[in-house]
């Protein structure tokens, strides 16, 4: 038979350890949902990229802005899985990413430029 | 076999004598800023013509596709040049530089037009590569440094980076055409 003291002793313990575990769940949870995805500009300037290599978080966007006087796409490079299609001086696109990408320019083949997501 | 030589050493004469007018004009006399302006002109015009013959005459991909950016990349350099000198109320002043490369490019035109359709598109990249080496050249050592206005001279800094971007995309398209 317990008595009394005991039975509020465990009773405590029980609700400390719920206490502790939602405030753990609570901190994970937190972390998530307050971070908020930042923007990174590639310029597009006398034909490069300028950044040319960019570390970013997934979910990130990352926009390219044209400050050349000639027309710039922005193309994926192993099998041109997406293109921004030309765009000119003064104009941008941008693209949420998603994980590692290789890209290029389809109009100037020899811009190139990578995206990698920070591990 | 000789007949092939022979055609291989007639495209280097002619090569050579399409770029010698800007090679020669880094010994030139030195250029006012309105004839620099007139060279910048006709060099980026007789690129876009030459871009026009492959247009009508080769079925590549790779090479039409260059062409077309040589047509839209060399007529947006003119529209700048030409905002230029109206801004700065400047006349293109034609001068032997020019006039040397006008008449060059005549005699390349007339081979591009003339050269067999299967001969066509090496000879057109040949060409290309051989023309933009000769621009880089004369843009690097005659027109930026004689160059006295300093918009002028941004603007060719500004032009350079293309040139060097077409150098090298004429010469990944010359690797393909001759596997």
């Amino acid at each position: 038979m317990q008595t009394h003291k005991s039975l509020v002793s465990k009773y405590l313990f029980i609700v400390a350890v719920l206490i502790c575990a939602f405030v753990l769940m609570m901190g994970f949870k937190s972390s998530e949902d307050t971070y908020k995805p930042t923007r990174h500009t590639v310029t597009i300037f006398k034909m490069k990229f300028n950044p040319e290599h960019l570390v970013v978080n997934k979910g990130d966007t990352v926009v390219w802005i044209n400050k050349d006087f000639y027309q710039h796409d922005v193309t994926e490079m192993t099998s041109k899985k997406w293109t921004s299609k030309p765009f000119n001086q003064g104009e941008s696109w941008s693209k949420v990413i998603t994980g590692d990408i290789k890209y290029y320019c389809d109009l100037h083949k020899v811009m190139k430029g990578t995206i990698t997501v920070a591990k | 076999m000789k007949t092939k030589a022979r055609y291989k050493l007639t495209v280097i004469c002619a090569l050579v004598m399409a770029t010698s007018g800007l090679m020669m004009a880094q010994d030139a006399p030195k250029l006012t800023d309105p004839e620099i302006a007139s060279v910048a002109v006709v060099a980026n015009q007789i690129d876009i013509d030459y871009g026009k013959v492959a247009i009508k005459r080769s079925k590549n991909k790779e090479v039409t596709d260059f062409a077309n950016r040589m047509i839209e990349d060399h007529s947006a350099v003119i529209d700048q040049a030409v905002a230029l000198v109206t801004k700065l109320g400047v006349t293109p002043k034609d001068n032997a530089v020019s006039q040397s490369l006008m008449s060059q490019s005549k005699e390349t035109l007339k081979k591009l037009n003339s050269v067999s359709k299967k001969d066509f598109d090496k000879t057109y990249i040949d060409n290309e590569v051989a023309y933009h080496e000769a621009v880089i050249g004369a843009v690097k050592n005659v027109l930026i440094p004689q160059a006295q206005n300093s918009e002028l001279k941004d603007l060719l800094e500004a032009v350079l980076p293309a040139l060097e971007a077409h150098l090298g995309h004429a010469k990944m398209a010359q690797s393909k055409i001759s596997k």
